[in-house]
């Protein structure tokens, strides 16, 4: 989207993949899933280190994951939430992104 | 006995008997054996960037050049990996680099492709500094400075997913059938010996997470109680400390 907006040039028979030219407003999603193994504290922990959550947002945000299974963590982009899925990955977090449906 | 990670003038400092640093030590090496990149840190800061991003600028096989580590795994090679070579890898490594996509394999394909020799470089960074952390211990303090702690905590991480991994905990129902299994199984079983050092590396991960996080685990129990972990995760607590469980 940010290339497309930036050339002069028409984009439409250049692009492949229409999802974003069809829905410019449904931002990405990134998901983190429950697992067995990840503490509570600890997932608490990464939310507040790598988003700067509040504690409090941070605790809601974890027991969704606990409670429901999975939670949305942030949303935006497609790069961002590639980016989100990359660290939180790197936190031993399963994480996953998607677009937001 | 172990006791918990506390904050000690500015460092996280927990203490380990020397049995407990050589098991940790061999679990953290068997984890960073799996992690291993593709491209081992080379010690030049630019030429490590790129590998990070799962290129080689490098017309050599990395592999081809003596890096003094026996940690290699044999096969693979250097070049982007595609999703077909994932498919006879180690399952415990889906645990660990997970899938970033559930739905569409194309994308988590090319999302791995980008990002899985950053992730193995990251891992296995984490797991070198806390594998140096332990060996360092002077009369079983391990002592970790604000940039070490965090790395460490990460290393725990990966070492229980991969033991949980090892042992079929992939679910909340595998987790709850493996504590019911613990019940019946006698004293000898070696699942029983690797579910007592998961007990413990989850003990040992809660003290530095809640050490991280400011609370001040002084006044609660801080040294390793063995029965803690036959509670279970969501059970009684024998003790006053903060909630303790897995997500």
């Amino acid at each position: 989207m940010t290339a497309a907006a930036l050339s002069l040039a028409p984009v439409e028979q250049e692009v492949t993949s229409t999802d974003e030219l069809v829905a410019p407003d449904v931002p990405w999603v990134t998901i983190v899933w429950n697992d067995p193994v990840n503490l509570m504290t600890y997932v608490t922990w990464v939310f507040e280190t790598y988003f700067g959550y509040a504690r409090s947002k941070a605790e809601k945000l974890m027991m969704d994951v606990h409670v429901k299974g999975r939670a949305v963590v942030s949303n935006g982009p497609r790069e961002s939430m590639e980016r989100d899925a990359e660290a939180l990955q790197s936190y031993g977090l399963w994480a996953t992104f998607e677009k937001d449906s | 006995m172990a006791r918990a990670f506390l904050r000690e003038r500015g460092r996280y400092v927990g203490l380990l008997e020397s049995t407990e640093r050589i098991v940790l030590q061999g679990l953290m090496q068997q984890t960073r054996l799996l992690l291993s990149p593709e491209i081992e840190p080379t010690g030049d800061a630019f030429d490590d960037l790129v590998a990070s991003m799962g290129l080689s600028l490098s017309a050599q096989d990395p592999r081809d050049q003596d890096h003094g580590d026996e940690h290699r795994g044999a096969g693979g090679h250097v070049s982007q990996p595609d999703s077909s070579t994932f498919a006879d890898r180690d399952p415990a490594l889906d645990r660990l680099l997970p899938t970033a996509h559930r739905g569409d394999d194309q994308i988590a394909a090319e999302f791995r492709r980008l990002t899985e020799e950053g992730l193995r470089q990251r891992k296995s960074g984490n797991l070198d500094v806390a594998l140096r952390c332990v060996e360092e211990a002077v009369d079983d303090r391990v002592v970790l400075d604000e940039t070490q702690a965090p790395a460490f905590l990460m290393a725990l991480t990966d070492v229980r997913l991969l033991l949980g991994e090892r042992m079929g905990m992939r679910t909340e129902e595998d987790a709850e059938a493996l504590q019911a299994a613990l019940e019946d199984i006698d004293d000898e079983d070696p699942l029983g010996y690797a579910m007592a050092w998961y007990d413990f590396l989850t003990w040992l991960q809660e003290t530095l997470t809640q050490a991280l996080m400011g609370t001040d685990l002084r006044d609660v129990v801080t040294a390793y109680d063995d029965d803690e972990g036959d509670a279970g995760d969501d059970g009684h607590e024998p003790h006053d400390g903060p909630p303790h469980g897995s997500v």
